[in-house]
C-alpha cells in the first residue's frame, strides 16, 4: 500500500505546487486533497461522499481555510481518539507567533512556514518526506 | 507735613495709575492680604467688571486659585522672598469673569514698595488663543502620529498579503523556466527569463519593505546590550558574503549601548554588507569603531575602502528606493540604508556618511550609552 497523505489547502496553485514537489521527492506517495476544513473532517470521518476515504498516514494542514479554518480542524482532530494518532503538520504562510503557539497548544506535531522561493519549498517537501514518511515510525495502519 | 505726605502719595499713585493704563495687559495691584487696591481699564474689560466693583475686593474674585496663595509668606520665607521666587516667570492660572465663565491666563508678578507695605503688581494676559493653538497643535501631532502608525501597518499588511500571489507567480515562472527552457524557442526562453527575474526582484522588494515597516511596528524595548555582540551576530549572518569576497572585517573594542538588539544587528549587517558590496576589485576592508561624545552618546563608524560616494548623494542614499548604480552593476532594492536610518532614528540617534569617490566611505551613527536615561526613547 502506498503512503497516503491528506493535504488540506484551499489555493489550487499551492495544491499543484505541493503535488509537483512530492512527485519530485517521492513518486510513491498518494496525495489526497481537501480544499476546506469541512471537507477535511468529512474525509477523515468518512462521512457523505467520503465513505470510502482511506485513513491518511500524515496530514498537511493550512491554517487559513474557508468554512472551517485549520485551527478548528486541528482542535477537532486532536480531540478525536481515533484520529489524534495521525501526525499533523501545519503548512502555512503565517509567521505570527500567536498562530505558532496556538497550533502547538492544539497538539500540532510540527509547524512549517511555506518558503517564498520555489527551491526552498521543494526542499521543505523533501524534508517532510525524508523525516515523516521515511525516518519516523508511524503507528501501523492495521492496528489502530 | 502729614498733608504734604498725603498729596505726594496721591501724585505718585496717579503717576503709577497712568503707567498701568498704558500697559497692553490687564494690570491689578494687590496688597499682602490679597485685596485689590488698583486696576487698569484692561482689567475691567477682561474680567467684565466696573472699576468700583473690583476695587477693595479680594483678588480671588477674579483669580480664584493660585494667586492669593503666592502672596502669603510662610514660616520659612518672608513675603519678599516668597515673591522674589515668582518674579519674572509666567504663571499659568485660570481667570473668572463677572459672568462666572473661566479663561486661561498667564500672570507675571512684581513687588512694589509702598508706604503701606509691600504691594504686588500682577500683569494678567488672556492666553485663550495661545492655549487653543497649543491644544490644536497637540491634536494635530496626535493625528499625524496615528496616521503614521496606520500607514506603517498598511505597508506591513499590504506587503505581507502581496507576498502570497507573488509566491505563485514566482514559483510557477521558475517551474516553467526549469522545465521548458530550451524546449520552446529563443523568444520563449527570453520571455520566461524576464518573468523570473521580475518576480525575483519583486520578492526582494517586498521582503525589504516588510523589513522596513517592521522597524516601526515590531520593534522591541531598548535595553542595555553589548554592541560588540550585535556586531558579531551581524558578521555571523554575513559569513557567506564575507568568505566569498575575502573581505577583511576588523573592529575596536565596542561599548554597551541602549538598543533593540535585533535592530542593531540588522543595522550593522546592512552597513557591513554595503561596505563589502560596493567595491572595486581587490580586498574589501571594513573597520568598525566607536567613540564617546561629551553628551554621553556613542558615535559608531563603519569605514570601508570601497567605491565611495559623491557628496551630492550623501543625503539621497538614505531615502526609500534610492539607488546610485545600475541593476546590472549592483543588485538591490534601495531600501537598505532607509532601514538603517529608520532604526537609528527610532533609537533617538542620527546617521550620516562621509566619503570621497575612490577613497571609500565612512558611515557614522549615534546611539545612547547604556545609562537608563533614554527611557522615553524606548517607548515608541
Amino acid at each position: 500500500m502506498p503512503t497516503q497523505v491528506l493535504l488540506v489547502e484551499d489555493s489550487p496553485g499551492d495544491v499543484r505546487l505541493t503535488q509537483e514537489a512530492f512527485r519530485e521527492a517521492n513518486g510513491m506517495i498518494k496525495l489526497y486533497v481537501a480544499s476546506d476544513g469541512v471537507e477535511a473532517m468529512d474525509f477523515l470521518r468518512r462521512t457523505g461522499e467520503y465513505a470510502h476515504a482511506p485513513r491518511p498516514d500524515l496530514i498537511l494542514l493550512d491554517l487559513n481555510l474557508p468554512k472551517m479554518d485549520g485551527r478548528e480542524v486541528l482542535a477537532q482532530l486532536k480531540a478525536d481518539e481515533r484520529l489524534k494518532t495521525i501526525p499533523v503538520i501545519i503548512l502555512t504562510t503565517s509567521e505570527a507567533e500567536a498562530d505558532i503557539l496556538k497550533s502547538y497548544q492544539l497538539h500540532a506535531n510540527c509547524y512549517l512556514c511555506k518558503p517564498v522561493q520555489l527551491e526552498a519549498f521543494e526542499n521543505m517537501v523533501k524534508s517532510i518526506n525524508d523525516f515523516w514518511l521515511n525516518q519516523a515510525t508511524l503507528p501501523n495502519r492495521h492496528h489502530r | 507735613m502729614q498733608l504734604r505726605n498725603l498729596s505726594e502719595r496721591a501724585t505718585s499713585e496717579a503717576r503709577y495709575r497712568g503707567l498701568l493704563e498704558a500697559a497692553p495687559d490687564a494690570m491689578v495691584v494687590v496688597n499682602q492680604s490679597g485685596v485689590i487696591v488698583l486696576l487698569n481699564l484692561q482689567a475691567e474689560k477682561q474680567f467684565g467688571y466696573r472699576h468700583d466693583e473690583l476695587l477693595g475686593q479680594q483678588v480671588t474674585h477674579i483669580i480664584p486659585e493660585g494667586f492669593a496663595e503666592r502672596l502669603l509668606s510662610d514660616g520659612l520665607r518672608s513675603a519678599v522672598d516668597a515673591l522674589a521666587q515668582q518674579i519674572g516667570t509666567g504663571i499659568e492660572l485660570s481667570g473668572r469673569r463677572n459672568d462666572g465663565s473661566r479663561f486661561p491666563i498667564e500672570i507675571m508678578l512684581s513687588p512694589l514698595k509702598a508706604a503701606t507695605g509691600i504691594l504686588v503688581t500682577a500683569a494678567i494676559r488672556d492666553i485663550s488663543v495661545r492655549k487653543k493653538a497649543e491644544a490644536q497643535l497637540l491634536q494635530k501631532v496626535e493625528e499625524l502620529k496615528r496616521s503614521n502608525e496606520e500607514l506603517e501597518l498598511f505597508v506591513y499588511v499590504a506587503s505581507h498579503d502581496l507576498q502570497e500571489p507573488l509566491r505563485m507567480v514566482s514559483s510557477y515562472t521558475q517551474l516553467l523556466s526549469r522545465r521548458y527552457t530550451g524546449k520552446l524557442d529563443a523568444d520563449a526562453d527570453e520571455f520566461i527569463a524576464f518573468a523570473v527575474d521580475g518576480a525575483n526582484r519583486m520578492q526582494h522588494l517586498i521582503q525589504d519593505l516588510l523589513a522596513y515597516s517592521r522597524v516601526g511596528t515590531q520593534g522591541a524595548e531598548l535595553l542595555a546590550i553589548s554592541s560588540a555582540e550585535a556586531l558579531q551576530q551581524a558578521l555571523w549572518n554575513l559569513r557567506g558574503v564575507i568568505d566569498e569576497s575575502d573581505a577583511v572585517v576588523t573592529y575596536d573594542e565596542l561599548p554597551n549601548v541602549l538598543a533593540d538588539k535585533s535592530q542593531l544587528v540588522q543595522l550593522f549587517q546592512n552597513l557591513v554588507s554595503n561596505a563589502i558590496k560596493y567595491q572595486n576589485p581587490g580586498v574589501p576592508r571594513v573597520h568598525i569603531s566607536a567613540t564617546i561624545t561629551c553628551g554621553k552618546k556613542w558615535i559608531f563608524s563603519v569605514q570601508d575602502n570601497g567605491l565611495g560616494i559623491e557628496e551630492q548623494y550623501f543625503e539621497k542614499i538614505f531615502g526609500m528606493f534610492q539607488r546610485l548604480h545600475k541593476r546590472e552593476a549592483f543588485e538591490g532594492t534601495g531600501i537598505g540604508l532607509a532601514i538603517c536610518r529608520k532604526i537609528v532614528e527610532r533609537h533617538g540617534g542620527s546617521i550620516t556618511v562621509e566619503s570621497q569617490p575612490g577613497q571609500g566611505s565612512t558611515f557614522r551613527f549615534t546611539l545612547a550609552g547604556d545609562q537608563p536615561k533614554a527611557q522615553n526613547d524606548a517607548r515608541k
